[in-house]
């Protein structure tokens, strides 16, 4: 299965991100995208999964201030 | 990873058979980008879908000051695939946030291709307005 993710940060200036990942995604899981890192506070299912694709979305928040992109 | 292997990993070809991407393979050009380049500029008019092999990709509208950063796009994420549908002008500026490689179809291909293969082409539109919807969706739960 690959998992389509919608990635929303709270708080901070990052504008999010939809990456495809592997590995299921859970609540305090640690992410990098953009150069920065993030924590998982949040998963759900954003549409049922089709064809061998799940379609998630994950609320995070930075962990740090790192940002390169 | 061959194109083949990246468009099988991609939700917009879900459902296609290996004989029927090989034909969409056959669309696929290479092209790659430093980091910091304009991809796809906002207000232009577009005649190209891209595919994401490597590398990441900010979506940003300018206009608004500061420029409104919209997402960052990663492997096997799709853009500027309005174009394909709509023929109008990019909505927003596409920025390569890292170096990345990127697979490029031309809309008169794809449209061809649909034309000759309707199977492929009623499964691809039905993946690309679920990738509009799960964009729909992102930005919908980003502006809460």
């Amino acid at each position: 299965m690959i998992y389509k993710i919608s990635y929303v940060v709270r708080g901070g200036t990052h504008p999010g991100a939809i990456l495809d990942s592997d590995t299921l995604p859970k609540v305090d899981d640690e992410v990098t995208f953009g150069g920065a890192l993030f924590g998982i506070v949040e998963v759900m299912e954003l549409m049922p999964a089709r064809g061998g694709f799940g379609f998630l979305h994950a609320t995070c928040v930075p962990l740090d201030e790192a940002e390169d992109d | 990873m061959s194109v083949a292997g990246l468009l099988k990993d991609t939700a917009l070809f879900s459902g296609l058979s290996d004989d029927e991407l090989g034909a969409v393979v056959n669309l696929c050009v290479e092209r790659s980008f430093p980091a910091g380049s304009i991809v796809i500029r906002q207000g232009d008019v577009g005649d190209e879908m891209f595919i994401i092999q490597d590398g990441h990709i900010e979506i940003v509208v300018v206009g608004a000051k500061p420029e409104l950063r919209v997402v960052v796009l990663g492997k096997g994420q799709i853009l500027g695939e309005m174009s394909l549908l709509d023929m109008g002008f990019r909505s927003a500026t596409a920025r390569s946030a890292t170096a990345v490689t990127l697979q490029v179809i031309k809309q008169a291909d794809f449209a061809a291709l649909c034309e000759q293969d309707h199977g492929i082409g009623y499964v691809v539109m039905r993946n690309l307005a679920a990738d509009l919807s799960f964009k729909l969706r992102h930005r919908n739960l980003a502006t809460m």
